[in-house]
């Protein structure tokens, strides 16, 4: 904002961007996020079934948020950036 | 006139208006709603979800000068933001669900005079400076600090007018119950702003009922319908009553409690009534269906909402005409809840 007008945004809040996206798939930690939307977990049990398929991951997790509604807990965030090198989150309906 | 010398212009540009003019937030004017809070302008109100962005009470005193507020409403909205930011309103999945919900702010108190908010005729409805006004600085704080731009955070297929702005005082002067702030928990007399998440309102039309048992059937048919005719287990929901529905309820001894008990009761509806692609593809959840061996013959009673308590009243519109006013709460029952504040007039 210039000068003549104040900024009603929070302008300090960092600004997010997206991850760097990684080259291959192969021998990497990928997580499937089911964040409790009605047949969300078919999505992705049949991403799952295409990952084997296609690419070598060295493991695929599947974790779920207990409701749609609210952010992941944190303790569940915390185990993903721990164990995590893809994330897959599985919106439905 | 050169569009970038024109200040409406320059703030649509910047992406932080509601597509209609804003009052420019210069600093003369900002500090003038900052000198209303009583508090310094680095004060941290609260975190506004989903970005988390810092309302400050400057930052709330900005959005608010843009909304057109008068320096004497800055508390009542500072309340607003700490009601919509508390954690039971659940302010993340309202401003990206895809379904239709807006916080509508409720106020309560001796404030609704000081502030000539409107409580009576056309109460969700354009012409009040302050209603407009308190409800807009609300809806520019959850886009500026909340981040909750429409199409980008917020998903809501449709959204609603209130999107704008939704702010409504209650009748307390027509009303035969005690304000909704004292059912909340809190004082006679005290100012509080309730923040309830949403839909847009829809009207019930009932002019012939005479008692206040044929009147409750209407609503509960009216109610039953809300989402689709076999949801269950809802939160939150209002229902605005105006004072002529409010005085036949209460002459027949109808209070607040014994209203939402009839009603809950009223909206139950056995399973074999609930089953998805019987009478159309909704109905219960797998997870509830399978409780039960053999659905389509089971007679147990589900309700339309999880308690009696869901039901919120509040009496407001003007004194002629009978009619309530459903706003269909965030459908899901562990979503939104109705949250209420003080507001710091000291």
């Amino acid at each position: 904002m210039s000068d003549e007008f104040l900024d009603p945004t929070d302008s300090v809040a960092v600004p997010r961007r997206v991850a760097a996206r990684p080259s291959s798939l192969d021998g990497r930690v990928i997580t499937l996020l089911d964040i409790s939307k009605a047949k969300g977990d078919h999505l992705l049990d049949r991403v799952e079934e295409l990952l084997r398929e296609r690419h070598h991951p060295k493991a695929i997790i599947r974790v779920k948020k207990p409701t749609f509604a609210r952010p992941a807990p944190e303790d569940l965030r915390a185990r993903i950036l721990r164990e995590t090198e893809v994330l897959v989150e599985g919106l439905a309906d | 006139m050169d569009p970038s010398d024109d200040p409406f212009e320059t703030l649509h540009a910047r992406g932080v208006t509601d597509g209609l003019p804003v009052v420019p937030p210069t600093r003369e004017r900002v500090a003038a709603m900052v000198a209303a809070a009583g508090r310094p302008a680095e004060a941290l109100v609260a975190l506004v979800p989903p970005n988390f962005g810092r309302a400050t009470v400057g930052k709330i005193a900005i959005n608010a000068v843009m909304a057109g507020c008068l320096p004497a409403y800055l508390p009542v909205v500072i309340a607003g933001v700490e009601a919509m930011c508390d954690d039971a309103f659940d302010l993340q999945g309202v401003s990206a669900t895809t379904n239709s919900a807006a916080p509508l702010f409720i106020v309560n108190g001796p404030v609704r005079k000081r502030l000539d908010l409107n409580a009576g005729a056309g109460v969700f409805g354009p012409g009040h400076r302050a209603n407009a006004t308190i409800g807009r600085a609300l809806r520019l704080i959850v886009r500026n600090l909340g981040g909750a731009a429409a199409g980008g955070i917020t998903m809501s297929t449709f959204a609603h007018p209130g999107y704008f702005t939704y702010c409504i005082a209650e009748n307390e002067e027509e009303s035969p119950w005690p304000p909704l702030s004292v059912e909340q928990g809190f004082p006679p007399g005290e100012s509080t702003v309730s923040a309830f998440a949403g839909a847009a309102p829809q009207t019930v039309y009932d002019h012939l009922s005479r008692s206040g048992e044929d009147l409750l059937v209407t609503i509960a048919r009216s109610l039953a319908v809300i989402s689709h005719h076999k949801s269950t287990h809802h939160g939150d929901t209002l229902l605005v009553v105006s004072p002529e529905h409010a005085r036949l309820l209460a002459g027949d001894g109808w209070d607040r409690a014994r209203v939402r008990a009839s009603l809950w009761e009223r909206l139950r509806k056995p399973v074999r009534e609930l089953v998805p692609g019987v009478d159309g593809g909704e109905g219960l959840p797998a997870h509830v269906l399978a409780k039960f061996p053999d659905p389509r013959t089971d007679a147990t009673l589900i309700a339309k909402f999880r308690e009696p308590e869901n039901l919120k009243l509040v009496v407001a519109g003007g004194t002629a005409g009978r009619f309530t006013a459903i706003v269909a709460g965030w459908t899901f029952p562990k979503m939104s809840r109705m949250v209420t504040r003080r507001i710091d007039l000291d």
